[in-house]
């Protein structure tokens, strides 16, 4: 999966949990300063993306400072991926 | 010397109707997103929950057994029914007065403790024990019942903390008996949050924050005051609310996170202040309460307290 798909499904998972669509997003978009989102939110939009993509998220090792922009978001979700079993 | 309060017998009982926390989600309002974070970060999966279990069949299960461990010739002085939300019956109905006729224990005097939330179980340990040796005659006991059926959407939801389920469980005590030896209690109240449920957003940020770090002191104060080490603690016997606060409390504590015994966390869930004592009924029967060792049981309740009992377990 390549940043820009990743960038989509975060736009996807967003607008499930705001419960509004959400469209146009770039890297540089803040989670928190713009989005307004908080601790709890970021969570749910975790659940959502891995339902909507092959990632799986470590309860044990989240650190907020991967979610301080869609950019960082994209650099954690693609660490995150499943490995693809080549 | 004053003679130290000691649990004679623990039983718990569990309604055997177990669901997915996915089963309670749309009754609780709970979006799919939100049930993930309840599994995966908070890490809860089943609990008990039975509807046509009504309050009277659930604690006095528990509440019969943990009686049969009363002595031939002996009496019980006190009950106590504690419990997290302050209304369990309808008004016409004192739950504590039904309890005591019930187990017909009619001489003893009964009431309900309730403000302490989920630790009002083990502050009514602690104060049955004041009252044992305060004025009841020698080698009286009393008896501890704690339980609450989640029995409505707006007391089984806490929003971003925890899903409440069924259970119940009750322990006979008395003064300077054989059973575990209570060794020290510490309560910590933070009134700033004594909304409870009714916490606004920044309210609920605020007690977040302060959480692992409050407990983790309590935990510290109440091993210090039974002259103790966290170092001599076997296990900590905690409450359910969820896996992602105890993480934050054993991180803030700089424990070693096998001595918190969460196992009944995905099973159970949180069970208001029944918690503790249906843990502590899991281990006992697994063998895993060692004679001569020392435990803390901890809980935490809304509008806030924070309470942490010491006992040193004895060969049952």
């Amino acid at each position: 999966m390549d940043r820009h798909h990743v960038v989509a499904a975060v736009e996807a998972a967003l607008g499930e949990v705001l419960e509004r669509p959400v469209t146009g997003l770039t890297e540089d978009v803040r989670l928190f300063e713009d989005l307004h989102l908080d601790s709890t939110s970021v969570l749910e939009m975790l659940m959502a993306l891995e339902d909507a993509i092959d990632i799986s998220v470590d309860p044990e090792s989240l650190d907020m400072d991967d979610f301080k922009s869609v950019g960082t978001l994209t650099d954690y979700v693609l660490t995150q991926q499943a490995p693809s079993g080549v | 010397m004053t003679a130290t309060t000691t649990l004679e017998r623990i039983e718990s009982f569990l309604p055997e109707r177990s669901v997915r926390i996915d089963d309670v989600a749309d009754s609780l309002g709970l979006r799919r997103a939100e049930v993930g974070v309840f599994r995966k970060i908070y890490g809860l999966d089943r609990l008990r929950f039975d509807p046509d279990t009504g309050l009277f069949d659930l604690v006095l299960h528990s509440a019969r057994r943990a009686l049969k461990a009363l002595p031939e010739g002996r009496h019980v002085r006190y009950v106590v029914y504690a419990h997290t939300m302050q209304a369990v019956t309808p008004p016409h109905i004192d739950a504590a007065q039904v309890i005591r006729e019930e187990l017909g224990l009619h001489d003893a005097e009964a009431f309900a403790l309730t403000h302490q939330a989920c630790v009002s179980s083990l502050g009514a340990v602690d104060l049955t024990g004041e009252l044992l040796r305060a004025e009841a005659p020698e080698g009286a006991y009393a008896l501890m019942v704690t339980g609450e059926r989640a029995y409505s959407p707006k007391v089984q939801l806490i929003p971003h903390s925890a899903i409440m389920a069924d259970a119940a469980a009750a322990c006979l005590v008395t003064v300077g008996g054989p059973g575990d030896e209570v060794r020290s209690f510490t309560t910590r109240t933070l009134g700033e949050f004594a909304a409870g449920l009714d916490m606004t957003k920044e309210q609920t940020q605020g007690f977040g924050q302060v959480y692992g770090t409050v407990l983790g002191e309590v935990i510290h104060e109440a091993v210090a005051r039974a002259e103790l080490s966290f170092d001599d603690i076997d296990l900590v016997i905690p409450h359910n609310v969820n896996l992602v606060s105890w993480r934050q409390t054993i991180k803030e504590m700089g424990a070693d996170p096998g001595r918190f015994f969460l196992d009944n966390v995905p099973l159970y869930s949180h069970t208001y202040a029944a918690d503790v004592f249906v843990n502590y009924t899991t281990l006992r029967d697994r063998g895993r309460l060692v004679p001569g060792r020392h435990y803390v049981l901890v809980s935490v309740g809304l509008g806030a307290t924070f309470g942490a009992m010491v006992i040193t377990h004895r060969e049952g």
